[in-house]
């Protein structure tokens, strides 16, 4: 059989086969070769636990679940006796008549009032400053001066 | 149900409703039963808390008789954390697991991904990950999680290695440049170290300056002025008839603690509320004015109070945490402005 062909496979219909560009050599490029051997498919081994191993990890797992949930109840609590403190503050308010000769409940519609509350200049940008691990360099600026 | 009995439920509801139990201003603006002006006079008195007593069945009541209560005005002027708290051990533990469980799971660490093949940078890498003992992560330790003892990942009772104060070290250690201009390997001697971060407790924490802003980063602090006669509070003073509660709060802050402080009222909405109620003598005449103080949250951004010749005949301030002010201000004041502290 192999006497019969005498051309390479690749020629034998007409040139029509893909040519390799010019100006490259024979490897691929050295990018795709580190991208490829970077992200290999293999995907990695699952975590396996012997019996004592898993049960301590469902535990710790758990532990966590609990602290989470109690952080969670212990900031609801505590903006919750906030509100209710500002609330008590606010009724008292609004059953008290005053200064002076002023009718019941004037302080409290005024303290009621929403100017300022929103749009610009509603909170000083001074305000917006995230908190850090460690502090900077001088922590306060105790020379600030108006 | 037919319509008409529909209404006569809610004709019932509204008869039944007891006109005293809501304030006078609510009354008069959304809706006037008949039996109101009877029962006014017994609003009035519970709105001021002058409930009839055993002593004084009766309670005191009278147009012409001046004002039972002083109203005073306060600002609660906070300074909030600088920084985060601390991680309770469960959390540091935790978390630590957690990394160690994440090396077990990913593929291993393709360096040359990264840095680029006989680089600076490439060298500086090989360097560290040989010290390490060629391991990828950083803080981990000795842990080979490919290896034979990929089991042992769990840390046991006293250890350090999951300590803020170690991972910090190797993380300043980590980030120096471990090569030389010229592309070798450094010597001792020119390793240039990292600057290290400043410490979560300052001076004014090891010297318990109580006065400084700078103390207690990670917690909310609360300015106490002291009065003449030694007792301690929040700045405060009365309201006058043309003014309003926040507008005598900012006031009292500027002639307690002076201007120099960068500060912002959060809101007009009173925070904490101090009810003293006056004294009466047998003949109902009034023995002693009552007093409501009511606070105003403010918090301040930069500065520092000075008391130098203020108006409010103050000595002393003091910046505290929660538990501190619970020490100074003693049980019924702290009492009443308790609930508007955050927990840290």
């Amino acid at each position: 059989m192999s006497a019969f062909h005498t051309t390479p496979a690749d020629h034998a219909k007409g040139g029509k086969s893909k040519k390799k560009r010019k100006g490259k050599g024979d490897e691929p490029d050295p990018r795709i070769i580190n991208l490829k051997s970077s992200m290999p498919r293999a995907v990695p081994a699952p975590l396996r636990f012997a019996r004592n191993r898993a049960l301590r990890h469902w535990t710790i797992h758990r532990a966590w679940l609990l602290f989470q949930r109690k952080e969670r109840e212990r900031e609801a609590h505590e903006l919750e006796r906030m509100y209710q403190s500002m609330h008590n503050a606010a009724e008292e308010l609004r059953q008290t008549s005053g200064p002076g000769t002023r009718e019941e409940g004037f302080l409290y519609r005024v303290a009621m009032e929403k100017k300022g509350v929103y749009g610009h200049n509603a909170v000083p940008i001074e305000y917006a400053r995230p908190q850090t691990e460690t502090p900077a360099r001088e922590p306060w600026n105790h020379g600030w001066t108006r | 149900m037919t319509a008409s009995s529909r209404g006569g439920n809610v004709a019932a509801t509204l008869l039944r409703r007891q006109p005293n139990t809501i304030c006078v201003s609510c009354r008069y603006s959304q809706f006037r039963s008949y039996s109101a002006g009877a029962a006014s006079a017994t609003a009035t008195a519970e709105a001021h808390h002058l409930k009839p007593t055993e002593s004084q069945p009766h309670p005191p009541f009278t147009a012409s008789r001046r004002a039972e209560y002083r109203i005073k005005s306060g600002i609660i002027l906070t300074r909030a954390p600088l920084i985060t708290r601390a991680l309770t051990p469960f959390e540091n533990a935790f978390f630590f697991y957690q990394k160690r469980l994440n090396e077990r799971l990913v593929l291993p660490f393709r360096h040359t991904f990264y840095y680029k093949k006989d680089t600076a940078s490439d060298l500086d890498w090989r360097i560290k990950f040989e010290e390490r003992g060629k391991i990828a992560a950083k803080e981990l330790g000795r842990y080979y999680a490919q290896g034979r003892n990929a089991w042992n990942d769990e840390l046991l009772v006293g250890s350090t290695l999951s300590s803020e104060d170690r991972v910090r070290e190797i993380l300043l250690k980590d980030a120096e440049n471990r090569v030389t201009e010229d592309g070798e390997e450094a010597q001792p001697d020119e390793i240039v170290p990292v600057e290290s971060p400043m410490d979560r407790i300052t001076e004014a924490d090891k010297t318990n300056d109580v006065r400084r802003l700078d103390r207690k980063l990670d917690r909310t602090l609360y300015l106490v002025v002291r009065r003449s006669d030694g007792k301690w509070q929040f700045p405060s003073e009365d309201v006058p008839t043309n003014e309003h509660l926040h507008e005598t709060a900012s006031r009292a802050l500027e002639s307690a603690a002076g201007v120099n402080m960068n500060t912002w009222m959060v809101g007009r909405v009173p925070v904490a509320h101090l009810v003293t109620p006056p004294k009466f003598n047998e003949d109902t005449s009034m023995k002693q004015q009552g007093e409501k103080v009511f606070f105003l949250k403010g918090r301040i951004m930069a500065g520092q109070a000075d008391l130098k010749g203020n108006k409010l005949g103050l000595d002393d301030f003091n910046w505290l945490t929660k538990e501190e002010v619970k020490e100074k201000l003693g049980g019924r004041y702290f009492h009443a402005v308790r609930n508007m502290m955050a927990d840290r």
